[in-house]
């Protein structure tokens, strides 16, 4: 028989760790916004985001994405170990001792809840290597770096970066289609570099992202 | 707390409370005695009546694996804890607004929809025979957002699915 005294051996049950009125709040007599755990968070203003890509274009010009894409891998190395704290924190247990869909339930709940967009994993090409991540609502793709191009470079090296340390290998990530273009949602390939050499090409003749899956994976 | 009562506080520049947001405010306060014995009764007795809601579960899906009751069972505690703190608060919208974008996915994955459906039968049953039409009164409506959430649980997401079953690690 199952024993319900068994399954509350530590009193608790967790649930949705990010829910967004448990998780966002403050010392504002400080001007600190911070999370449940204490660490501090920012409002990130759009103008401001904007000013940083038209700052670096006039700056570096052709090379926006190149740093934007690397401050992405800093930023996704820091958030992965950050957020396998918190969780681990939470659940009292290692984050590889898991469920992945508990694990993959939490980045999407930490992903809305921190405004950054509805984040699904589309598995559809995991038997071929890929796998392809559809942001909604992205406030990172807003503005345009360069006309015509996809401009999720801050976030293609955040999930980069994430996604390679979750999986212990060396991946790549592309934009395979942009909000700012008019596509229903930002889509992002990730799969070993050597198998994504010919995205970039097609991306920048603009094919869709079927096509471009479509030639992928063949 | 009720979110309609939390909007009462928002604005003390505009205006003076009427009597009719006072009023609701004295009956949320009337009742809190009562909220808080319930909510008393259904964190002594927690272990107790869940036991009796397991051990129904158990009878009903006999030919079911022990880990996926178990997955359902610690769904409907929690449910259950989420439902009593919104009783406790009078906040209509807790249980939606925590887990709605959350539990459904979960059902999914796991694919216990069917035997978390029969044991929220189970729990209303089994409370309904333990406290007063006054009290469940006040539970249910907790209750049944949390059942809205279980029946409106999509067919399970071909992703997620897999994702249970595949590590990602052994994806590339």
């Amino acid at each position: 028989m199952i024993s319900v005294a068994d399954l509350l051996v530590d009193n608790r049950l967790p649930s949705n760790y990010f829910a967004s009125d448990v998780y966002v709040r403050g010392t504002l007599e400080l001007g600190l916004l911070e999370n449940r755990r204490g660490d501090r968070l920012l409002a990130l203003p759009d103008a401001l985001m904007k000013s940083i890509i038209s700052g670096l274009n006039q700056e570096t010009g052709q090379a926006t994405k190149y740093v934007l894409r690397n401050c992405g891998l800093w930023w996704g190395k820091n958030f992965y170990a950050r957020f396998c704290e918190e969780l681990s924190d939470y659940y009292q247990k290692g984050v590889a001792d898991l469920s992945m869909i508990e694990f993959v339930k939490a980045l999407q709940e930490c992903w809305r809840t921190h405004g950054w967009g509805v984040l699904t994993l589309n598995t559809d090409y995991q038997m071929q290597g890929f796998l392809v991540i559809e942001v909604k609502n992205s406030p990172f793709t807003l503005h345009p770096i360069q006309p015509n191009q996809p401009s999720g470079a801050l976030e293609t090296g955040v999930l980069q970066a994430f996604f390679s340390q979750l999986t212990g290998r060396d991946l790549t990530c592309m934009q395979i289609s942009c909000e700012s273009l008019g596509a229903d949602c930002n889509r992002f390939v990730l799969g070993l570099e050597n198998r994504l050499e010919s995205v970039e090409a097609l991306v920048q003749e603009g094919q869709p992202h079927t096509a471009i899956m479509q030639m992928l994976t063949q | 707390m009720n979110p309609k009562l939390e909007t009462l506080f928002d604005e003390p520049e505009k205006a003076y409370l009427q009597t009719d947001e006072l009023n609701a405010l004295s009956q949320f306060v009337s009742s809190l005695p009562e909220r808080i014995n319930l909510y008393q009764r259904l964190r002594n007795e927690e272990v107790t009546l869940m036991q009796g809601v397991a051990d129904a579960l158990q009878q009903k899906f006999s030919q079911e694996s022990e880990d996926k009751l178990k997955r359902s069972l610690q769904n409907g505690i929690l449910m259950v804890r989420y439902a009593a703190m919104a009783m406790l608060t009078d906040d209509v919208d807790m249980v939606t607004k925590r887990l709605e974008t959350w539990l459904p996915e979960i059902i999914a994955a796991y694919e216990t929809r069917a035997i978390d459906i029969a044991l929220y039968q189970l729990i209303k049953e089994q409370f309904g025979g333990r406290f007063s039409p006054a009290q469940m009164a006040l539970l249910s409506p907790h209750l049944d957002a949390a059942e809205r959430l279980i029946t409106a649980t999509a067919t399970p997401d071909a992703a997620e699915e897999e994702i249970t079953s595949e590590t990602l690690v052994g994806l590339f």
